[in-house]
């Protein structure tokens, strides 16, 4: 037997975000179809991101036209999630990989009851049951685990499942007034946000292709070689412990143990050996490719491609055949 | 103010993971459990807002099964925490988020912090769970992510910054909260020999929490480790130009993550 599903979708600047599109994916994997998935929407702009979801085929899009949820902390959309999956009597929700999908996640499963995983990046219906892997450990590791009884919650991890195809049915659209929102969740206020690092370029952690730079650089003057092949990729920019600590790029660029865990669709290493502490931080990433001088880096151990010379060579060459392959 | 800060003991990040018997989790032999990398930011966190407001206190929770949960308790009174409670329940309950958070909540609602910190997740199983799970179970907001924590005792909220997709967000939050702590934004401090000494004889509470077993809906299939990489595919060239466009090609047309 399959679970009808919820979708908690997610909007940024007014439009749905990715990984709302990849939940759906997911969704319609546990439910067997898109008919299967309903997708809640709260905000000023949900009517309008609804259209976004025009021949997406799932059951119907409920919204929520509320500006308490643009505001808000991301605990009061858990609080409608929570309340909507009650009303419509799914057996599982489901949010986007996003640090807003995982913090709804929790907020949902205790409030709904509800098992719950996080990262996910298989699912699939066994028996009455859920079953999910997901990696665990900077990816070092793969658990699997089944989530049974009447209620789950699944945060999925990004790029980890397909957008589904936009060829089936528009669905009807909901709207639906708040849930009762309670009044000490509403305590928490935005005051502002400074855009990531120069606003250029997608977030490290979402980000399907990353391009990291490590010591082989020599110097915060050569970082422009990791910027520009990031560039013409369209990818995030990443750099290792040793150049952050020594303040070439601020550490919020840091990939690593002890900064930010990665998993794009490709990273690629440029002029970085391999510590464990960088390798926990990315070695999940689907493809990856280091850019080494030095052919005995444990960066190669862990690497799909490998490309043993001379950066300052290799990179701009790199970055050139990308662009004329992306300009043809 | 009470401030109450949740740990995990998690093995060390060196660890030589291998599955156990029954294949379905860590083997525990002989790995050796430390304070995870986020709690530690945590408890910094927690020490330097103790120095901020007169007549504030930290307690240190943990749930888990002994030795190991003593131990990271042991190791956080040595960093500067005032007391210590040790949630009693077995590991498979501390790995299982909701059932963790289900332990810390009755525990911690007792002592009606006005403020919880953790980690945003653990160094081992990475759910991320905890922090919106426990500020449910207690009835107060929460906010992950976090980072720089300040008390603002005229408005008597929190002042932070939390990092998103979005950017570096400021948000001010009333007391009481549940915050997630991001990891290495501050340069924890590490305990001096005295302390570690005196946090050995330390007395720690126990108590065990109503439902002390992992929630029977979450249950572990498999624990398995990567297939061993054969290593890198190196690509074969003369010049640059030719390495540029053999690993383009490559990627396209082999892994196809280029379009």
């Amino acid at each position: 037997m399959t679970r009808t599903a919820l979708v908690v979708g997610e909007l940024s600047q007014g439009r749905l975000a990715g990984a709302t599109h990849e939940a759906i994916g997911a969704a319609a994997i546990v439910s067997g179809s898109p008919a299967g998935v309903s997708v809640l929407l709260a905000g000023r702009s949900a009517r309008t991101a609804a259209g976004e979801l025009a021949r997406s085929g799932v059951a119907r899009v409920v919204v929520v036209e509320d500006p308490r949820f643009d505001a808000g902390p991301p605990a009061v959309l858990a609080v409608q999630a929570a309340a909507t999956a009650a009303r419509i009597g799914v057996g599982v929700v489901v949010v986007g990989g996003t640090t807003f999908g995982r913090e709804i996640a929790g907020r949902v499963a205790a409030r709904w009851d509800g098992a719950v995983a996080t990262g996910v990046t298989e699912v699939a219906p066994e028996g009455e049951s859920v079953r999910v892997r997901r990696p665990v450990f900077g990816g070092r590791a793969t658990e699997t685990r089944v989530l049974g009884g009447p209620r789950v919650v699944l945060a999925i991890r990004p790029h980890a499942f397909p957008t589904p195809a936009s060829d089936g049915p528009t669905p009807p659209i909901e709207v639906v007034p708040a849930a009762d929102l309670p009044a000490p969740l509403l305590g928490p206020i935005r005051t502002g946000v400074e855009s990531a690092a120069a606003g250029a370029g997608p977030g490290l952690s979402d980000a399907a292709i990353v391009v990291s730079g490590g010591r082989g650089l020599r110097g915060p003057e050569n970082f422009h070689l990791v910027e520009e092949l990031a560039a013409s990729l369209g990818a995030a920019v990443g750099a290792s412990r040793a150049v952050t600590d020594a303040g070439w790029r601020p550490g919020s660029l840091q990939v690593g143990q002890t900064g930010k865990a990665v998993s794009p669709q490709l990273y690629i290493a440029v002029g970085i050996s391999g510590a464990i502490q960088h390798l926990v931080g990315m070695v999940s990433s689907r493809v990856i490719v280091a850019i080494n001088s030095d052919a005995s880096a444990p960066i190669f151990r862990v690497a799909d491609y490998g490309v043993v010379g001379d950066l300052f060579e290799i990179v701009p060459a790199l970055t050139a055949e990308i662009r004329r392959v992306r300009a043809t | 103010m009470e401030i109450v800060v949740c740990v995990k003991p998690v093995p060390e990040a060196e660890t030589r993971l291998r599955p156990d018997a029954a294949g379905t989790a860590l083997d525990p032999e002989g790995v050796k459990y430390v304070l995870a990398g986020y709690d530690e930011s945590a408890v910094e966190q927690a020490l330097l807002l103790r120095e901020s407001i007169p007549g504030s206190r930290v307690h240190v929770v943990a749930c888990g099964p002994a030795p190991r949960t003593e131990e990271v308790l042991r190791a956080a009174l040595a960093l500067g925490c005032d007391v210590a409670t040790w949630v009693d329940v077995p590991a498979a309950s501390a790995d299982e988020p909701l059932s963790a958070a289900r332990a810390l909540a009755s525990a911690i609602s007792p002592h009606s912090p006005d403020l919880v910190l953790c980690g945003k997740q653990a160094g081992d199983n990475e759910a991320g769970v905890v922090p919106a799970a426990l500020g449910e179970l207690l009835g107060v907001p929460d906010l992950s992510y976090v980072l720089d924590v300040r008390w603002n005792a005229g408005a008597s909220r929190f002042s932070l910054k939390r990092a998103s997709e979005a950017g570096l967000e400021s948000w001010t939050v009333p007391a009481p909260c549940v915050l997630g702590l991001q990891q290495a934004w501050n340069d924890p401090r590490t305990a001096k020999l005295p302390a570690i000494l005196k946090s050995r004889k330390a007395p720690i509470a126990r108590v065990t929490p109503p439902s002390a077993a992992a929630d029977p809906a979450s249950s572990p299939r498999r624990f398995e480790l990567p297939p061993p990489r054969t290593g890198a595919k190196m690509i074969e060239y003369k010049t640059a130009d030719e390495a540029a466009t053999r690993l383009v090609r490559a990627l396209r047309e082999e892994a196809k993550v280029l379009p």
